[in-house]
């Protein structure tokens, strides 16, 4: 058993080191990097309860630095939503190791922001207090929540839907205002699943743009799962492409594209075209 | 505007079908009396039809509100206990499965002929569908809120008020829609079996002395109230206005 292990683990690390060569790819960060790691993942295990289930995630090593934004792509089923789930505490791994900002996670935490796909806003909660709802689960005082809410309404372009229900907006607003909800806590660490999955390609590539200038001002270190290969190149530092079935990490793709960017001068640049091209190649969508 | 004049139209009509149908199919006044006779029936015996209805509503509210009180508490308990789950639920789905009509005699025994007995007919009627309706909201809550709400961070009580009450709400008023009516049943059938007023009692006092006439305006009083009751509860139901908003 072991031996299949270190065999396959062998396979993946000569891949990598042949993306390298190739020039398009990177392993992890230097270890003396000037900047901290703000997720590490070592050797991670998860399995699913059941007898002859496969494993959902194994091998799972990855390092995040601060303020990076890293993006998983993978086929369906391949465990990159459970992965964000057990880094953001809520689900367990059966063994190996993960640090947040040099601490193990065992239970969701304050820093850690979590946007998913769904825009789970309260339907009996106007837009202001559904933004509010995260601070004041958290506890932060109410003299502090009020101004804050504010600043982000009008950032997020809600402004006049303060007191409108979830149901009369749009889905990318709706969407928006559950990112707002997040901002609120202003988490250091920002994973997102799919957070513009359910939107049609119009409002998502609105928010994306909308995301990276948030990204820019506020610099949270984001770890993005998404099945959009370009939403995924467009917005990234780093690309990981996932296997299913088990779920490992395959490929490390560095994306060395300028920043900050914005559609008008990436998508015409040859290079994103070039990344999109190599991604797709790898997971076999080409 | 125009739903309304329908509606008052087929009322009407009915009335009017009721009044001189009878007369025009020769149906014998003790079998069904004209709805004239009904009304001055009625009206004569106003006095006791009144305290008699006030009688059968106090009862209808107390065993209702103590049904929607303890369906509540049970429901919430059986939600978040397994114990309660495993020893409670099947033994209230055991009782909820005997007829309760033929329990009413034994809430005369245990509670005698005045208002306990009936507030307890009515309590067992109204109670099964409430936990089943406040179950039926608690387990109904969407998983993806309840990850959303433990990836914030929210304590178990805030999760509890701030999303599975709010959220539980709308099959919860289904329930108490279903509870009500039945809770009017309760109280008219403890009146039946052995009471000395409200409205049961006065529909069995008609019958024994062959005065349908006022059995008839009994059982109209019995609709009115029944519906006054079914309509407040629709009319509260309008809080919870976020039925269906799935976002």
């Amino acid at each position: 058993m072991g031996q299949i292990m270190n065999l396959k683990k062998m396979k993946s690390t000569s891949e990598l080191a042949a993306e390298t060569a190739a020039g398009t790819t990177s392993m992890h960060h230097p270890l003396n990097a000037p900047v901290k790691d703000a997720i590490v993942v070592n050797d991670l295990l998860k399995r699913f309860p059941g007898k002859h289930s496969v494993n959902a995630l194994e091998e799972i090593s990855l390092a995040i630095k601060e303020r990076e934004f890293v993006s998983i792509l993978g086929p369906s089923g391949c465990g990159k939503s459970t992965l964000l789930r057990i880094v953001a505490g809520l689900v367990p791994y059966n063994s190996g190791e993960l640090l947040v900002n040099g601490l193990p996670v065992t239970a969701p935490r304050a820093e850690i922001g979590v946007v998913f796909q769904t825009s789970n806003m309260l339907p009996w909660l106007t837009v202001e207090k559904n933004v509010a709802l995260g601070a004041q689960l958290r506890k932060l005082p109410e003299a502090e929540i009020a101004p804050k809410i504010r600043d982000l309404i009008k950032m997020l372009g809600l402004s006049g839907f303060e007191k409108n229900y979830p149901h009369e907006l749009s889905g990318g607003m709706r969407q928006r205002a559950s990112i707002g909800q997040i901002l609120a806590l202003d988490p250091t660490i920002l994973l997102m699943d799919e957070p513009f999955g359910a939107l049609d390609a119009l409002t998502r590539d609105l928010l994306n743009v909308e995301l990276l200038r948030i990204w820019q001002e506020r610099m949270q270190t984001v770890l993005l799962v998404t099945h959009s290969i370009q939403e995924a190149v467009f917005l990234s530092d780093r690309v990981l492409v996932m296997s299913s079935r088990p779920g490992r990490i395959t490929h490390d793709i560095k994306i060395d594209l300028p920043r900050p960017r914005l559609p008008e001068n990436i998508k015409g640049n040859p290079r994103y075209g070039q990344y999109i091209a190599e991604i797709s190649r790898i997971m076999g969508v080409y | 505007m125009r739903r309304w004049i329908e509606t008052i139209i087929f009322w009407g009509a009915l009335a009017l079908i009721w009044e001189y149908g009878v007369a025009a199919l020769g149906i014998r006044r003790y079998l069904l009396p004209p709805l004239s006779a009904v009304v001055i029936a009625g009206w004569d015996a106003r006095d006791m039809v009144l305290s008699d209805a006030w009688v059968t509503l106090v009862e209808v509210l107390t065993g209702f509100f103590s049904a929607v009180i303890g369906g509540v508490l049970l429901g919430v308990a059986i939600h978040f206990s397994a114990f309660t789950r495993r020893t409670l639920y099947p033994f209230i789905t055991a009782l909820q499965s005997m007829p309760k009509i033929a329990l009413a005699p034994l809430m005369i025994v245990w509670f005698g002929y005045g208002f306990a007995s009936k507030v307890a007919a009515t309590f067992m009627f109204a109670f099964f569908p409430v936990v089943i309706a406040t179950l039926g909201g608690l387990s109904g809550v969407a998983a993806n809120l309840d990850e959303h709400f433990r990836a914030l961070g929210a304590s178990r009580w805030d999760t509890f008020w701030r999303l599975h009450v709010p959220a539980a709400l709308p099959s919860f008023i289904d329930g108490i829609k279903i509870s009500m009516p039945l809770a009017v049943i309760g109280a008219i059938v403890g009146e039946f079996i052995g009471a000395e007023n409200g409205l049961g009692h006065l529909m069995t006092l008609a019958t024994a002395n062959a005065k349908t006439d006022l059995m008839f305006a009994a059982i109209l009083v019995i609709t009115l109230l029944a519906t006054f009751l079914y309509w407040m509860v629709e009319l509260a139901s309008c809080l919870v206005w976020w039925r269906g908003k799935v976002v």
